[in-house]
């Protein structure tokens, strides 16, 4: 086999492009294309990590602010001495209760 | 296209193993610059006094020049055995430079001896031989009278003869190191294309399918989104674009992507725009729902006709160049008409022309096997004869352009020649597309046409470099200090657009 050929594991031949070298790096010409637009996608692309952290940044702190209030105030009653007997049928009486 | 029994890649890599060396085949249409025919004498002394690069000057070496070959290579079978390699590559690339007298390659001996019986001395101190065609002319520096010396001494560094002795070599060396890197780079380039290598630059994409958008911000986009293999190394991409410049430039003044946009910052005017939108209605045609089968039946347009007036070495290029041109417009179709007295320059093997006869009765070389998009026509005429004669009439600003490729309109020892036809040309009222070796040949250019005109042309492109120029140098061989390329310039013109109006009495 020609040692420019590149093989998958079946030993079948992988596509190349020609603007890419044998180890997957771009090559001049690649390069040389992509110059118009390369310092505009970087700022592009900082742009949008930005927003994304700065929205990050602003949820973290939406949820901190609208955390759980101080209700160090109210007693909070004790549990009750006996559980009750049937949960089921007084929580869907409870529940259908409530949806009305 | 030619179907290829091989693809392209496995013939690259069949070939590049070994280094195998591609048949030298004759010259179909070498980008060369000879002719076989004597032209007249009264063109013979203008040609030589005008300073143009050699392959659009007529040489008076009648060795042609060949180029080795890159057309197809269909001739070369992997299987077979490897050659000695040492015998088949002349020259390898790290040994490029060599002095033109004592160049490996008797093809580059030959032209050293041409530069050497043509070209003069630019020293001052000699008397001058003609008269100065631009500013930074070395005869308008001569003031001396010493008689004119042909060149001898070559400069080590650059290896071109440009001087008649050690002496002058040494006294005028300043006015030299302006040159002296480009001559450098123009032996290397030189000796390149005779080096036997292989050119996979030299292997054109076909068209693809019509969505894939080209991108005309420069060269290397261009050959990216066009598909072109890649071309990393500096000195191919000078030899490729050497040739594809004559399609692209055309193209990328006529494709509706072209980087020549109206606006503040743009280059075209208003009746640029007005023009070229014309030519973009038929180049851009919407959808017709065409198929192959009966229903599919659509009715056609008439092709784009691009005349290309004082054709000299671009009629010669190879067909798979100027095919790359019906490749950026996908579903056009395209007449390329070469006219020009020199228009069968450097196509020797295509002689005798046709008789004339009623239903050609110019005697022109008509190529349509080219691809099913593409006609070829050459006519050995002037302009002003095919004109007169109405043999293109009517003249449509939707289907027809006009292009000339650096014509010299205001060169002093060509522009009488134009004088005839550029009435006819602003007439025609089809855009003219016009190119200039240098800035200063394309202002001159302009100058001339405006003074002609006498006010009946208008503007279409503000002159200025051209993206899409050769990036390889060419040397003159009649006088080695004049280094030029290909379409440096581009701007374009047409007849003065008259608008109606309301007539207003008199004094309105």
């Amino acid at each position: 086999m020609r040692p420019s050929q590149r093989l998958g594991i079946l030993g079948n031949r992988i596509p190349q492009s020609s603007y890419y070298d044998q180890h997957n790096r771009p090559a001049a010409a690649l390069y040389r294309a992509r110059q118009p637009y390369l310092v505009r996608n970087a700022v592009t692309g900082v742009c949008i990590v930005g927003f994304v952290a700065a929205v990050r940044g602003i949820d973290t702190w939406t949820i901190k602010a609208i955390g759980q209030d101080d209700f160090s105030d109210i007693a909070v009653p004790d549990a009750p001495a006996q559980p009750p007997h049937t949960p089921n049928a007084s929580a869907g009486v409870r529940s259908a209760g409530s949806a009305q | 296209m030619a179907s290829k029994s091989i693809c392209s890649r496995c013939l690259r890599l069949a070939a590049s193993t070994p280094t195998r060396r591609i048949p030298q085949k004759p010259q179909q249409r070498a980008f060369s610059s000879t002719v076989s025919k004597q032209p007249s004498q009264e063109r013979r002394i203008h040609h030589s006094s005008r300073q143009k690069a050699p392959e659009v000057e007529a040489q008076r070496s009648h060795v042609p020049q060949d180029i080795p070959p890159y057309t197809t290579n269909l001739g070369q079978q992997p299987s077979r055995k490897h050659e000695d390699s040492s015998e088949r590559t002349l020259l390898q690339p790290n040994n490029l430079f060599h002095p033109f007298t004592t160049s490996p390659s008797p093809q580059i001996r030959r032209r050293a001896a041409t530069i050497r019986q043509n070209a003069y001395c630019p020293h001052p101190d000699h008397q001058p031989t003609r008269s100065p065609i631009a500013p930074h002319d070395t005869e308008g520096r001569k003031a001396g009278v010493s008689p004119p010396a042909h060149v001898r001494h070559e400069c080590p560094d650059c290896g071109i003869p440009v001087s008649c002795s050690e002496e002058h070599f040494a006294s005028d060396y300043e006015s030299h190191l302006e040159i002296c890197d480009t001559l450098r780079q123009i032996n290397e380039d030189d000796h390149d294309l005779v080096s036997g290598r292989f050119f996979p630059e030299f292997e054109y994409p076909p068209a693809r399918f019509e969505e894939a958008q080209v991108n005309m911000t420069n060269w290397d986009t261009l050959l990216f989104s066009r598909g072109f293999e890649a071309v990393n190394a500096e000195r191919s991409m000078r030899q490729v674009t050497r040739l594809l410049t004559y399609p692209i430039t055309v193209g990328s003044v006529l494709h509706e992507l072209s980087p020549y946009a109206f606006g503040k910052e743009g280059r075209l005017t208003p009746e640029g725009l007005r023009s070229l939108s014309a030519l973009r209605y038929t180049l851009h045609p919407p959808r017709t729902g065409a198929g192959v089968d009966i229903k599919g039946l659509r009715p056609n347009p008439p092709p784009v006709r691009l005349f290309i007036l004082g054709a000299r070495a671009e009629s010669s290029l190879p067909r798979e160049v100027w095919v790359q041109l019906s490749h950026l417009f996908p579903r056009v179709s395209f007449h390329l008409i070469f006219i020009g007295p020199e228009s069968m320059a450097n196509r020797d093997d295509e002689f005798p022309l046709p008789p004339r006869t009623p239903s050609n009765p110019f005697g022109a070389i008509v190529e349509d096997r080219l691809g099913g998009q593409m006609k070829v026509s050459t006519y050995v005429e002037y302009f002003h004869t095919l004109y007169e004669a109405q043999h293109f009439a009517p003249f449509d600003p939707y289907f027809d352009a006009i292009i000339l490729f650096h014509p010299g309109l205001g060169h002093p020892a060509s522009s009488h020649e134009w004088s005839p036809t550029l009435p006819q040309l602003l007439a025609t009222k089809i855009p003219i597309i016009c190119t200039g070796y240098t800035d200063y040949d394309m202002q001159r250019d302009i100058a001339w046409v405006k003074k002609e005109a006498k006010g009946e042309m208008d503007v279409l492109l503000e002159p200025a470099e051209n993206r899409f120029r050769s990036l390889r140098w060419d040397l003159n061989d009649l006088d080695p200090g004049d280094v030029s390329c290909g379409n440096w310039g581009v701007w374009g013109f047409r007849g003065k657009r008259y608008e109606t109006d309301e007539y207003r009495g008199r004094d309105g």
